[in-house]
């Protein structure tokens, strides 16, 4: 049986294929930028989520900067968290009995919705916005949130995704057969017509969009509340996955990519634009910075992460995500993005105790010697 | 055994142990009075335990002995690894009683397809994965990952885990039939990964595994050969698993949690206390499992963490909602707790129970220019005999290598004649160590009840 030794290595350690091979190790774990991988507790003050229940799933941010989102798993737990000034905690708002997964969440101008998937059926939950801009530490006060089931959205049809359109007063939300909206101060919910849900809903300026059958999504207008059926035709390319959409909070503009990796912008006047292809497949969630750089997660079982430059349409391999400020963490899977306060990207974790991670981009710009 | 101009893994640890062996450490000032408060107070008793070092001489190659247990017919396996070397592989050995060396068993890699010159990371090594199976006289073994491909320097799971040609196959499980020396089957236990700790309960034909580098809980059915991945724990590997009465499976998290799988509920839970850790200074995170040695009773196990300053601590499984851990103090010797240590100086391992009925350890001991003062000696391995009725432990023996360390002990096991043996990871080749015991602390199958697990 073959076996090298030091006499007989089978590669020239000063060979490029080696040193490019050498440097690719050296950069396997998060190569630009930063990130913390915060529990789901306020720290030292409270537990976490339980260990099996705090795969994050869902996440949004309201007007005020606080994230709220929801997990996945024996149960689900719907949470509120904020990471800046005086405010560093992920509070756990309790479990929504019956639930096992979250597969939204909503923040509108009064509260936030979440929407849980269970054998209850494809609920709505309303949540009440918390004030975390408190001290938390010595002396503050809070009560226990009060949770608010708003029923099943669509019976016997479990929620596959929604979003908080027009300004924070109406939610667009899929289930498996249909498309509905919710008024979120009210949590009246109307069926708007038949439409698959199959991924996440993109948000435009004017309507919504989903993956319909086909290489097409259809769209729903908002302001009339039409769907149109097959409306848009996907760009060349695999299309066969459930869709991930991410919104740049500036332009408006949409991204989203195929089942090969492969990343597009959409524009609801101009269409798709190719921008590059992620490494690995399928691209997980994903949030655009301020500056328009997209950043995401790719590939399954040990995601990297990804940033895609939307003004060089250039796309870098971040590596495998990993915290070392406190205790070290490595993230293997996310589920969900969204793009912080103060431009940073707060993924949530898809995994056993789940942490709300938070990447703060390496600086534009920064000439490193 | 360096690949190249780079300093891999094993041979930072070789050098780190070199460094405070050598006192190049940070120096402080040396009180005489702490000096005299060492741990080496109490030499070996006049009565000793002569040690003997085995090296794996027919595997120049192996680095390493991560596996030692006594199998199903009370004799002594241990697996040559060979993890610093590209296209390392590992091979199964057994202590030969009659000849007084080492039984060199079969080439791994052969045995389950995955040849060393594949282009993949190799087949190099069998961690604390060898757990015996009584009724049929079969040791089970599972396979671990590290060593590079053939032809590279370096390999990493995260970098290569996308990459078909380079990444590891996967853990390979064999069922070695110790009658008949014969490889009854193998299969694949965790593809892509390796297999860091392996546990057997035998009466329900399950087989539990924690998988690297993801670190997720896995049991594997021997009679339909079918895997079920239950989930993650966290991000650092515990060492170790263990089997309470109820059929229970414990480990830990990186936060130094007990973590308790349930075959009623198939829930993994995490335990609201935390194992015995340094309050001085750490938190419980890296507080993993290293090793865990069962009670002859099996009421209790005692244990040590895999992190600096371990303790030794004593879980009562079968009380209580959670368990009751006792913490019986640091392992090791004190240290300049301001500068890391590695876990490859401050180490202990290598736990087991003897036919005294008195656990035994191995624990590492350095020169530290405060703490354990003198002239500058090699890192030594010391055999502590701890008594579970007082908790008085003494010093029985020093395990000595005759030009290298001798300190990293993986895995105790006492064989069925009554004699202690450790596995010893650092030295090229590698190998084991035997400690006869004294006649009168020795007794036929001494190995049993028999550990379960790694």
């Amino acid at each position: 049986m073959a076996m090298a030794t030091q006499e007989k290595l089978r590669f020239d350690p000063n060979s490029p294929e080696i040193k490019a091979y050498l440097n690719g190790l050296a950069h396997q774990f998060l190569s630009e930028g930063t990130m913390v991988a915060f529990p789901t507790c306020l720290p030292g003050m409270t537990t976490p989520i339980p260990h099996e229940e705090s795969r994050i799933t869902a996440l949004d941010i309201n007007s005020g900067g606080h994230v709220y989102g929801g997990t996945s798993g024996p149960r689900a737990h719907l949470f509120a968290a904020a990471f800046h000034n005086l405010t560093g905690i992920v509070l756990d708002l309790g479990v929504v009995r019956g639930a096992t997964s979250t597969a939204a969440v909503c923040c509108g101008a009064s509260r936030a919705i979440a929407f849980l998937n269970g054998p209850r059926g494809g609920r709505a939950v309303g949540i009440p916005y918390v004030n975390l801009a408190q001290d938390w530490i010595q002396e503050w006060g809070l009560e226990p949130t009060a949770l608010h089931d708003l029923g099943e959205c669509v019976p016997g049809e479990p929620v596959i995704h929604a979003v908080c359109a027009g300004s924070g007063d109406t939610i667009v939300g899929a289930t498996t057969r249909h498309l509905f909206t919710m008024a979120i101060e009210s949590g009246k919910i109307v069926i708007v017509g038949e439409a698959p849900g199959q991924g996440h809903l993109g948000l435009g300026r004017a309507g919504a969009f989903g993956r319909d059958e086909g290489a097409r999504l259809w769209c729903f207008d908002i302001a009339s509340g039409q769907i149109r059926r097959g409306a848009i035709d996907l760009p060349a390319g695999e299309w066969t996955g459930p869709l991930r959409w991410a919104r740049d909070g500036n332009s408006g503009l949409l991204f989203t990519a195929d089942d090969a990796g492969r990343l597009f912008s959409f524009d609801e006047d101009k269409g798709f634009r190719a921008r590059g292809k992620a490494h690995l497949a399928p691209v997980g969630p994903m949030a655009v910075a301020p500056d328009g750089r997209l950043f995401g997660s790719c590939g399954t079982e040990i995601a990297n992460l990804f940033c895609c430059d939307s003004r060089s349409d250039s796309v870098t391999n971040l590596g495998v995500a990993a915290s070392v400020l406190q205790d070290r963490r490595y993230g293997y899977q996310f589920g969900a993005a969204v793009t912080g306060p103060e431009g940073e990207i707060v993924f949530g974790e898809d995994d056993n105790s789940g942490h709300l991670w938070l990447y703060f981009p390496r600086i534009a710009g920064l000439v490193r010697s | 055994m360096s690949s190249g101009p780079e300093i891999d893994r094993r041979t930072f640890i070789k050098v780190g142990g070199a460094v405070a062996a050598a006192g190049l450490a940070p120096s402080l000032p040396v009180p005489v009075a702490e000096a005299d408060a060492r741990p080496e107070a109490n030499p070996p008793r006049e009565a000793p335990y002569p040690a003997k070092w085995y090296p794996f001489t027919k595997h120049p190659d192996s680095d390493s002995c991560w596996a030692l247990s006594v199998g199903p017919d009370g004799r002594i396996y241990a697996s040559a690894c060979a993890e610093g070397v590209p296209g390392g592989i590992v091979k199964p050995t057994r202590y030969n009683e009659d000849r007084d060396n080492l039984d060199y068993l079969f080439d791994l890699p052969a045995k389950v397809d995955d040849p060393p010159d594949s282009g993949r990371a190799t087949q190099c090594k069998i961690h604390y994965s060898f757990v015996p199976s009584m009724h049929d006289h079969v040791l089970y073994m599972a396979t671990h990952l590290s060593a590079p491909p053939i032809d590279l320097p370096r390999y990493s799971p995260w970098y290569s885990w996308h990459d078909e040609k380079r990444c590891f196959r996967g853990s390979a499980l064999l069922a070695f039939d110790t009658r008949t020396d014969q490889v009854l089957w193998w299969d694949t236990l965790i593809p892509k990964e390796g297999c860091r700790c392996l546990l057997h309960d035998e009466e329900r034909g399950l087989l539990y595994a924690m998988t690297y580098p993801r670190d997720h809980f896995i049991i594997y059915d021997l009679r339909t050969r079918k895997r079920r991945d239950v989930g993650r724990i966290s991000s650092i590997n515990p060492q170790c698993l263990f089997l309470d009465k109820r059929h229970r499976v414990w480990t830990s998290s990186d936060y130094g949690h007990l973590v308790r799988y349930t075959p009623e509920t198939e829930r993994l839970e995490m335990s609201p206390g935390l194992l015995a850790h340094d309050l001085n200074y750490q938190t419980g995170w890296h507080s993993v499992f290293y090793d865990i040695a069962p009670s002859p009773d099996r009421q209790c196990v005692y244990a040590v963490t895999w992190c600096p300053n371990p303790h030794l601590m004593r879980i009562w499984p079968n009380e209580g909602e959670w368990p009751r851990i006792e913490d019986l103090g640091p392992a090791t010797q004190p240290r300049d707790t301001s500068f890391p240590v590695d876990m490859w100086v401050d180490h202990c391992g290598g736990l087991t129970f003897a036919g005294d009925g008195k656990l035994y350890y191995v624990a590492s001991r350095w020169r530290d220019p405060k703490y354990n003062p003198g002239p500058a000696a090699r890192t030594k391995g010391v055999v502590w005999r701890l008594d579970p009725e007082t908790l008085k432990r003494e010093e029985v023996a020093y395990l000595a290598h005759p030009t290298g360390p001798a300190h990293y002990v993986s895995r105790g096991a006492v064989d069925h004649n009554g004699d202690l043996f450790f596995g010893h990871v650092g030295n090229t080749p590698s190998g084991i160590f035997k400690v006869s015991m004294p006649a009168d602390r020795k007794r036929p199958n001494a190995h049993l009840p028999i550990r379960m697990w790694g």
